[in-house]
């Protein structure tokens, strides 16, 4: 079986990294548990760590979001702590995908509540013969 | 059913997938493998000059071996692909996904597997992102469940 | 190579290196010269922007990426010695990005920049030259400042081609030497054995030695050098040396056996530079082909050139084998061997214009070094082709061991 990192990522006003931590020392089971800035990483075999998080994010479903990372924690390349400088590239994806958790978070409990959201009307390129009349008011200004 | 997300390390595509009872294709898994096959030195991702080789499967030898290799990255997900779930203009993404070529290629391979496939565009605001949610897991329900995995 | 000098941060700033698979030829090439790469901090915000602050849109992220972290390294936020940017060969937006990123940081900060087009084939050997350059340049300031050769000293550049050496005294050459490069050390110390002669001088008579060229460290080791440099920091410092340009900025050229060379000099100090070696139709080996072709002498060629014109033979390629094959063609259709000759000079000067001089920034005076321009017709391909007069200056097919023997006076009085 394989050993696989997956990825915590927590954005919850009810819960803290080392609270899920915590939570996954307690399970006893046979991962390697490391809290970071923005969660918690997880390594173990591929079974155990899917069934393990599948407890974990019942802690808070719409504050817990999971991704698998190709690099165990504190893989000496990817470390900031040895790395000599900036963050690896999929730091800056994170950062990205991080400021739209929260509203992430509130469409999946509208969609629990049953809202189903009324599409926009997409906006479409001017008519060009609306757009030649506009040209035309504004040279008689 | 084997879901393929683009962009393909998208955190948020990735646990919605997976949330709703499917298996995500993300790339981290490609690099997972990689980076720990053993007896290979060539750090940090252990891809060497071998891969864009094999990308030589998707394009020619003219194109930049930056590509080739991204694209002997993206192979396994391709092939395995069952359905596919593409944000059009994403925010910037960056290593795997910072190359603008390769990522039209991939979408270009993705439009003729003639799998299912949901096209989005990235939300900005909240009642976009419920749009985009409930578009997903409308997509989602759609699809035959996952097998298991074991 | 200097391992025990102090370690030198290089800034990487590339797209496609890992994923090319050449990542760890980098990182081995920058372990072999002491130096560590980084990569310089930046934030989500300062990628955000900086397509608007470097005014410079491009679709891939992680050309945006490179750009950002040239800004980063602009405005001080990160301290680094040398720059590297590499992208991948054949894109062209990454072209775009390399070379204006490579002139902002140079212009912004005078930080020794080399920037690099790799392909999968790239390998440590390849980039080690350039990186032994780029880290001369950053740690051996007051070395490279030299404007003077002193005591007696002497130098020997090894070649791919021939194997040249000279001994100086008090700023002047006094003695030198030029074989063909057959075995390395015998054509060294053949080299080295005739110009001691012509000065009169013996090996324990030479204040301090020095070595450059392909053979550098096998002759310097060899010979005990007080110094093993390579091509690029030798022949810059030796070029505005021999031209008497050692102030502002230069550029100089060299053609050689096996690569070209192009190195944007400020202050006798290599500033940006490419080293070119994957066509032989580029080099000076396409040059005496030609001229075995028209049954003339090497030294020969260059005065047929000046009396030939390029334009009256039609060539379909640059190829060392299909482009000698369009002279022999033409020469067949009643083409003269002059207009053949000028004609392979500007085919060589045109292929060091469109894959060279675009990767440095090309400012007055243009200096030609190297044995390949004492082939009239290839400064004046290079001058008609730049429309900037071309200097070559005496004993420029002796560049590198005179670099070598100015700088080794650096080290006499240790």
């Amino acid at each position: 079986m394989e050993t696989i990192t997956k990825m915590i990522v927590i954005n919850s006003s009810k819960l803290l990294p080392s609270d899920v931590a915590i939570k996954l020392y307690e399970s006893k089971a046979e991962v390697m548990v490391k809290e970071t800035c923005f969660g918690v990483m997880v390594s173990g075999e591929r079974d155990i760590v899917d069934s393990l998080l599948l407890e974990i994010r019942k802690l808070d479903p719409y504050g817990i979001f999971i991704k698998e990372r190709g690099f165990a924690p504190g893989e000496p390349y990817r470390c900031r702590a040895t790395r000599r400088g900036g963050a690896k590239p999929g730091f800056h994806n994170l950062e990205n995908d991080d400021k739209l958790l929260p509203h992430i978070a509130s469409a999946l409990k509208a969609l629990d509540r049953g809202e189903i959201p009324i599409q926009k009307k997409q906006t479409k390129k001017l008519n060009i013969d609306k757009f030649k009349e506009i040209i035309k008011e504004s040279e008689v200004l | 059913m084997k879901v393929f997300i683009y962009p393909t390390n998208s955190l948020i595509l990735s646990d919605l997938v997976e949330r709703f009872g499917h298996e995500p294709l993300a790339i981290m898994q490609e690099i997972g493998k990689k980076v720990r096959t053993q007896g290979l030195d060539s750090p940090p991702m252990n891809m060497t000059p071998e891969d864009p080789k094999f990308g030589l499967k998707y394009a020619a030898v003219e194109v930049p071996s930056g590509v080739r290799g991204r694209m002997s990255l993206f192979d396994p997900l391709l092939s395995k692909a069952e359905a596919a779930i593409i944000v059009i203009e994403p925010v910037i993404s960056f290593g795997c996904m910072g190359c603008a070529r390769t990522n039209e290629l991939v979408n270009f391979l993705l439009r003729g597997k003639k799998i299912p496939l949901l096209k989005l565009d990235y939300p900005t605001n909240e009642e976009d992102a419920k749009m985009f949610v409930y578009k997903i897991s409308e997509f989602l329900k759609s699809l035959k469940p996952a097998e298991d995995k074991k | 190579m200097s391992t025990t000098e102090n370690l030198v941060r290089i800034a990487q700033l590339s797209c496609g290196a890992e994923y090319s698979g050449i990542q760890n030829e980098i990182d081995s090439a920058v372990k072999q010269v002491n130096a560590v790469m980084v990569y310089p901090e930046v934030d989500i915000g300062d990628i955000e922007a900086i397509e608007e602050e470097f005014g410079l849109k491009v679709a891939s992220p992680d050309l945006k990426l490179l750009m950002a972290r040239a800004k980063s390294i602009v405005t001080g936020k990160v301290h680094v010695d040398a720059v590297f940017i590499a992208t991948c060969f054949r894109c062209a937006e990454a072209a775009i990005v390399r070379s204006e990123v490579r002139r902002y940081i140079n212009e912004k900060t005078g930080i020794p920049v080399i920037s690099y087009s790799f392909t999968e084939r790239t390998t440590a050997g390849t980039l080690l030259t350039r990186m032994e350059a780029l880290t001369t340049t950053a740690r051996r300031k007051s070395l490279l400042a030299r404007e003077k050769q002193n005591g007696l000293t002497a130098g020997i550049d090894s070649g791919s081609t021939t194997t040249k050496a000279v001994v100086m005294k008090d700023n002047k050459i006094i003695g030198k030497g030029w074989v063909p490069t057959i075995k390395v050390l015998e054509s060294a110390q053949e080299a080295f054995n005739n110009a001691m002669k012509e000065a009169g001088v013996t090996r324990s008579d030479i204040q301090a030695l020095g070595t450059t060229g392909y053979g550098r460290f096998l002759i310097g080791e060899f010979l005990k050098a007080d110094l093993m440099q390579e091509e690029i920091t030798v022949n810059s410092k030796g070029a505005v040396y021999l031209a008497d340009k050692q102030k502002g900025p230069a550029t100089v050229l060299d053609i050689g056996g096996m690569d070209n060379k192009a190195i944007s000099v400020m202050d006798g100090i290599p500033g940006m530079f490419t080293m070119g070696g994957i066509c032989a139709g580029a080099s000076g080996r396409f040059l005496e082909m030609t001229a075995k072709r028209l049954g003339v002498g090497i030294t020969e060629l260059g005065a047929l050139a000046l009396k030939g014109n390029a334009h009256n033979v039609k060539m379909n390629s640059y190829c060392i084998v299909f482009g000698i094959q369009s002279l022999v063609n033409s020469l067949a259709g009643g083409s003269t061997p002059e207009d053949v000759a000028a004609a392979a000079c500007h085919s060589v000067a045109e292929q060091l214009f469109e894959q060279q001089l675009q990767e440095v920034d090309v400012k007055e005076p243009v200096i030609m070094v190297g044995g390949t321009s004492l082939i009239q017709g290839l400064p004046k391909a290079v001058e008609e082709l730049l429309k900037v007069k071309v200097i070559v200056p005496d004993n420029a097919q002796y560049i590198g061991a005179v670099g070598a023997a100015l700088l080794a006076s650096g080290f006499i009085s240790k």
